[in-house]
């Protein structure tokens, strides 16, 4: 794919789409086989076995890395599998990784603004926070070697992406150990591809100072 | 400060690089910069490093004992025993608790360190299996080599199966996928046999003796288990009972190097 420029996250505007939660915005994928009447059955188990139940490890670990928590993320998958199953007959057969994790994603953060309204809050204002406080001629005095980063523990790179903001912090796990890809990221996020590359550099950059400071 | 700044801007493309984000010309525009510039060397290195690191220490990951189960009950794939009534009374839950009973009442109780242990696999391994066939995609992997599917299952499961390669004869590997059974992920493995599907489970069963296959029947299904070297083969199928029998034969007898 081509990235065509690098311009600032503001020069591109965001689709307004809605977080509701319900993942009903991929009825853009409507199925074209006219199944979309049948009544909840075996073809709708059968389509919830392909498509979303391979994606549960993944689901889960996404649910685990935004509410930071196991049985937060049980739950969380839970809820957000019975409303994909809902949805099921409305989407695409093609790889349904990106709307599985989108539906998780939601009810996650559904979850969250009940649950622990703050750690939305924060996340809402970080950028414009984070772009007032960075001054260009900082010296990076806590960017550490490569050697420094090589040599940390699993426990110490959890717990530095874990401090992260959750809005950074999804994006990372979205592309870093899950692997997907930006455009597949902005469609689980619903944020302009813009916004996905500077969230994902300054959720590194911040991972890799925050290693440094702890393997210093 | 002798070497140049790097500004916020200046990084952002090298996120993009390395996430393999960027076409011919772009790639070229970032590399050429990197080439003479020392500190956009150094940053590119830094986050090539986090990103080994993350590979490393995160791997994807198998979900959570019992989620599974969880969900197929959630969206009603799956009764919970409990309840079962007339009302949700299917041919399923049928065959299920035929293998239950099946697996009770030959004694196989010593399979596993418990009876409860001991329904809850046969239960759940015919279950999968059942379910596995009303799917149009029986598995998670899809590949006929061994050198595929074994790899697949490290990472998401804590020891992957013995995978054989057991095309020559006729009983071609189709893929694998991940169960769960009492509670633990498992891996099985789908080998096809004619128009038919054969799931081999593997099941951690250590301290029990080897054991030869034992053959019984569900409603239909044929199951063959055996124990090799402190793991609990599980093969099921709808093939005839005496392709099951060549099939385990086969898979007892072939070493996984081969």
């Amino acid at each position: 794919m081509t990235v065509v420029s690098f311009r600032g996250r503001d020069a591109v505007q965001t689709k307004g789409r809605q977080d509701d939660g319900s993942g009903e915005r991929f009825d853009r994928k409507p199925r074209i086989d006219g199944e979309n009447n049948m009544a909840p059955g075996q073809d709708d188990h059968a389509r919830f076995a392909r498509l979303v139940l391979p994606h549960l490890g993944d689901a889960y670990s996404l649910a685990r890395w935004i509410t930071g928590n196991r049985a937060d993320a049980e739950d969380v998958v839970q809820d957000a599998c019975l409303r994909a199953f809902r949805a099921i007959g409305s989407v695409g057969d093609g790889s349904a990784r990106p709307w599985v994790l989108t539906v998780v994603r939601n009810t996650a953060y559904t979850w969250l603004r009940k649950n622990r309204p703050s750690a939305v809050l924060a996340v809402e204002n970080l950028e414009d926070v984070e772009t007032a406080n960075a001054k260009p001629g900082d010296p990076d005095s806590e960017t550490p070697e490569t050697a420094v980063i090589a040599r940390a523990d699993a426990a110490s790179l959890q717990a530095a992406i874990m401090a992260l903001p959750t809005a950074y912090r999804e994006t990372m796990i979205l592309r870093d150990v899950q692997g997907l890809s930006y455009r597949e990221i902005c469609e689980v996020t619903g944020v302009p591809i813009g916004t996905v590359m500077s969230r994902l550099a300054r959720g590194r950059n911040h991972v890799i100072k925050t290693i440094g400071r702890t393997e210093s | 400060m002798t070497h140049p700044l790097i500004y916020e801007d200046s990084t952002l493309p090298i996120h993009a690089y390395l996430d393999g984000e960027l076409d011919p010309t772009n790639a070229l525009a970032v590399e050429k910069p990197m080439a003479t510039d020392p500190a956009l060397a150094a940053e590119c290195e830094r986050v090539e490093a986090l990103q080994r690191l993350i590979r490393e220490h995160l791997p994807r990951e198998a979900p959570p004992p019992g989620l599974r189960m969880r969900v197929e009950t959630a969206v009603g794939m799956r009764h919970p025993r409990a309840q079962l009534s007339h009302a949700q009374f299917s041919w399923r839950a049928l065959a299920a608790s035929i293998a239950v009973t099946a697996v009770v009442a030959s004694g196989a109780t010593s399979m596993l360190q418990a009876p409860s242990r001991t329904d809850l696999a046969g239960d759940a391994i015919v279950d999968a299996h059942i379910r596995s066939l009303m799917a149009s995609q029986p598995i998670d992997v899809a590949s006929s080599d061994r050198h595929t599917v074994k790899p697949w299952f490290n990472g998401r499961i804590p020891q992957a199966p013995r995978v054989v390669d057991l095309a020559k004869e006729d009983f071609p590997l189709v893929g694998g996928r991940i169960d769960v059974v009492g509670g633990l992920p498992v891996p099985t493995l789908v080998y096809g046999h004619r128009k038919h599907l054969i799931s081999l489970t593997a099941i951690p069963a250590a301290g029990h003796a080897n054991s030869a296959p034992v053959p019984r029947a569900v409603d239909g299904y044929n199951i063959y288990r055996w124990v090799e070297d402190g793991v609990a083969y599980w093969a099921v199928s709808d093939v005839a009972a005496a392709d099951l029998d060549k099939f385990s034969e086969l898979f007892r007898a072939t070493p996984p190097d081969r």
